[in-house]
């Protein structure tokens, strides 16, 4: 599998033995509104932290520590950090609604859009 | 009898770093920006008391995906990952409007000192995080050795 995309590029230390990544998002639209996927490896229900406010959604993941005290690093190839990100809806996300589930690792959240209103025909008479 | 060499026996990343040398060694190349192609899933590797443990970090897999096996202390991790879908079909690319994630099949191999026991070695899987645990065989465990006054 080519993985095109590494945390690594984006990963900045705000802490100086503490990593905070912005994680890989997908963002689909329907019919119904947007889903979005974001990748978020060892972040438990009870870590997350989503937030809408104004118009602005942030998830902050935390992770916790995922190694035994004592045990000895032999070789790392990836850091462990939280993950945050945050977006900017747009006026026809209905706030509410927002919809979040997380499995595996992935976070998963429907943004509804609001219906849009049906035409009317405006019946026009002759004078 | 042979001298064990932990640095040595031990070291997935050897070869690809060695490939790497010999790549740079004819490209010049400005360290800024540099992406050197990574082996999926990155593992970290760690050692305690009674056993190493191996990570990985694999969002979105499911336990049924993942297919470890263990042959000539070659541990092989192999997996697939499947995109969302929608109604059980694909999601058309121009309702995408962001696509970062990656999916399909990977496979990636490590060696493994002999000194583990194969038969014990256990794994878990939670919240996207691969856990494998290689227990030390007895033999390699400290052992107290109790010290007589001699008398």
């Amino acid at each position: 599998m080519n993985r095109q995309h590494s945390n690594e590029d984006q990963r900045e230390i705000s802490h100086p033995e503490q990593y905070v990544f912005t994680p890989p998002i997908d963002i689909y639209e329907t019919d119904e509104g947007l889903v979005l996927y974001a990748d978020l490896p060892g972040v438990s229900v009870g870590s997350l932290e989503l937030q809408v406010q104004d118009n602005k959604l942030t998830l902050l993941g935390k992770v916790e520590p995922q190694i035994p005290e004592g045990a000895h690093p032999l070789h790392t190839e990836y850091e462990v950090g939280n993950f945050l990100r945050s977006f900017i809806l747009s006026g026809e996300i209905v706030h509410s609604e927002i919809e979040a589930k997380l499995a595996n690792g992935v976070l998963r959240i429907f943004l509804p859009k609001a219906p849009k209103a049906e035409p009317r025909r405006i019946q026009v008479n002759t004078g | 009898m042979p001298i064990f060499r932990w640095e040595q026996s031990w070291n997935p990343l050897r070869d690809l770093e060695r490939e790497v040398d010999r790549l740079i060694q004819g490209v010049e190349f400005s360290v800024q920006g540099i992406r050197i192609p990574r082996q999926y899933p990155a593992v970290n590797i760690f050692e305690l008391d009674h056993e190493y443990l191996i990570t990985a970090e694999l969002p979105g897999m499911q336990v049924q995906d993942l297919e470890l096996t263990i042959a000539n202390s070659v541990l092989t991790l192999k997996g697939h990952r499947n995109p969302p879908v929608i109604d059980d079909g694909d999601i058309p690319e121009e309702r995408f409007r962001r696509q970062e994630r990656t999916f399909g099949e990977w496979q990636r191999s490590l060696s493994i000192p002999d000194r583990i026991s194969e038969e014990r070695l256990s794994a878990e899987f939670h919240e996207g995080i691969l856990k494998i645990h290689l227990p030390k065989l007895e033999e390699e465990l400290p052992r107290q050795i109790p010290v007589s006054s001699g008398e």
